[in-house]
């Protein structure tokens, strides 16, 4: 055991203690799995990732680094706001990516690009699975949530990795009026993703676009702000015309936080998911 | 907003991540409640604490510093392992009592001694604000909340000393750490369940460790039932009550979080009119905090 440095990082805001925070190891060589378990079920963060150098095999493909992400109960092999936050942390520690604005991550999933621009820092958007839900679900889900059939305008199972139900509903208050009986979500064992698509949404200078996550399956009541899901909502709702190529969301309100996430879709059609991170503890972990 | 000195240390362990971790910034003033609290809410840990200078009032009356201790959504009047890791913290980071081996923390309830034993820290446990035995309608619930037998439970009290805890006794450590406790049954309630790790039916024995008793703390959380890996409070009051009627020696050792993948053992001993919680605590993360 010894002292490596460390940093835990705020995603998805400017403002520390505003966005979701993400604990990252930023020398993990020679940490086994269970150090890596444990240490992560003890800081009880949503997520606590491990930098660690690029394998053979990812380096000659590009990577610059390689990332090991844990959730209090088990390792992922992606997520968003702590490829965004490990990212900052790491560019913070004096390191530059091979290629010039865009940093390669290797991870469980694969090889992530994450593009730097404006003080932002975004990533592509892993490939989505998506289809109907069962029509036995939403009605379920709709009266867990308090939501009256009127108020959802669409419905989508989203799988890019963590599975959600999106749903998209009629009005900005509906989506921050919602009090989820997170019991009987957890029953029901479907995480929930819930959002509204402003008129004014291709205006990105304010936020035009409000979520909120509801994970009580994962052990996780509400998320704050959470990159998959707005990863796997935007190539829903663009793909099908339901919102603008470019957006600005604002998440985690209803839990005192003030998220913002930079949704943007390329000429490629890739979409990148993007958001700003500041650094708010910072100094040595003994592991 | 500046850099503050910050610890996030282990309590109730000498083992790194086997105890129940505590945020301490080092130097909390000038930060409003509002953004003790919000931070509080942000680390996601059961306690955060910020240390301050003592009140007039209190540097006069002995303390040597004084501490506010939050839980996500509110602030706390006093808190065991919030206590002790916060003045292991202070100690940590340089600061020296007033008194040799004796540490005075000022908080919501007043004035708070630490006993300061080599590495180890121990506080008094606070008074009881309900004791005796609980209604057997409780106790029946709670056997079935735990999915025990009603004749499982040997013992039970009152053990609430601020959180309302209620504390029942099993046959055995085996069965302690074999529950598989039912949210739906119990609640609303708060429940610590204790059995002996020694030989059944002889106070004072103790497994080969030399640990009397194993222990659970279970309560509502956020997304169900809840289990807390190392509770001061609790242990305070479990002791308070098996001590006051001779179902514990004046001294012993209880372990608690097993089967969260911790190992926090708790220290307790009477001394004249006062029992003493402690342990040790390990500084896992030290830096700064830009608040």
């Amino acid at each position: 055991m010894h002292q490596r440095p460390f940093k835990q990082i705020d995603v998805f805001s400017d403002r520390p203690g505003f966005g979701n925070p993400v604990a990252v190891v930023l020398d993990a060589e020679g940490l086994s799995d269970s150090d890596m378990r444990r240490f992560a079920a003890w800081t009880n963060l949503s997520e606590t990732t491990f930098l660690l150098p690029a394998t053979e095999a990812g380096r000659a493909a590009g990577a610059d680094y390689r990332l090991r992400i844990f959730s209090p109960n088990g390792e992922l092999p992606f997520a968003g706001h702590p490829t965004l936050g490990t990212c900052h942390a790491w560019l913070q520690a004096g390191n530059t990516p091979r290629q010039q604005g865009m940093v390669i991550q290797e991870c469980a999933l694969g090889l992530v690009r994450i593009a730097q621009a404006d003080g932002t820092l975004a990533f592509a958007a892993p490939p989505l699975k998506r289809s109907a839900p069962s029509p036995a679900l939403v009605p379920l889900i709709a009266s867990a949530l308090g939501l009256r059939p009127p108020q959802i305008l669409g419905a989508q199972l989203l799988d890019n990795g963590p599975v959600w139900l999106g749903l998209l509903l009629d009005s900005a208050d509906t989506v921050l009026g919602l009090r989820p009986d997170h019991a009987r979500l957890k029953d029901l064992g479907q995480d929930v993703g819930v959002i509204h698509v402003g008129p004014t949404a291709s205006d990105t200078a304010q936020p035009g676009v409000v979520v909120r996550a509801f994970a009580a399956p994962m052990g996780n009541p509400e998320d704050p702000v959470t990159g998959t899901l707005n990863a796997s909502l935007a190539e829903w709702l663009i793909a099908d015309g339901l919102a603008p190529r470019s957006y600005l969301v604002a998440q985690g309100e209803c839990l005192g936080r003030a998220g913002r996430v930079h949704i943007r879709q390329d000429d490629d059609h890739q979409i990148w998911v993007g958001g700003r991170a500041v650094t708010c503890i910072e100094g040595t972990v003994l592991l | 907003m500046q850099q503050r000195p910050f610890q996030q240390v282990d309590v109730f362990t000498a083992q790194a991540y086997r105890g129940n971790p505590l945020a301490v910034v080092l130097d909390g003033t000038g930060l409003s409640t509002e953004t003790m609290q919000e931070f509080t809410n942000w680390t996601n840990l059961s306690e955060a604490t910020f240390l301050l200078p003592p009140t007039p009032e209190g540097r006069a009356a002995g303390a040597d510093y004084r501490v506010r201790i939050f839980c996500p959504g509110r602030e706390l009047p006093f808190a065991g392992h919030p206590t002790l890791g916060s003045c292991h913290a202070w100690l940590q980071a340089g600061g020296k009592p007033q008194v040799a081996g004796k540490v005075v923390q000022e908080c919501g309830v007043g004035l708070v001694t630490l006993r300061q034993d080599g590495d180890r820290l121990a506080f008094a446990a606070p008074a009881l604000i309900k004791s005796g035995p609980l209604a057997e309608d409780d106790v029946a619930l709670i056997a079935r909340g735990l999915g025990v037998d009603r004749s499982d439970i040997l013992h039970h009290a009152w053990c609430d000393n601020g959180p309302n805890w209620r504390g029942v006794m099993l046959r055995s450590a085996e069965q302690v750490l074999a529950l598989k406790p039912d949210a739906s049954i119990l609640g609303q309630l708060d429940v610590g369940v204790v059995g002996p790790r020694g030989k059944v039916g002889v106070i004072g024995s103790t497994d080969a460790e030399g640990i009397a008793f194993e222990v659970r703390a279970f309560f509502p959380g956020n997304n169900g039932l809840a289990e807390d890996p190392v509770t001061g409070s609790l242990n305070a009051a479990l002791a308070q009550w098996l001590i006051g009627v001779g179902l514990a020696p004046t001294q012993y050792v209880a372990a608690q979080g097993t089967c969260l993948g911790r190992a926090g053992r708790v220290l307790v001993e009477q001394d004249g009119d006062t029992i003493w919680v402690g342990g040790s605590s390990v500084t896992c993360v030290s830096g700064e905090v830009l608040l």
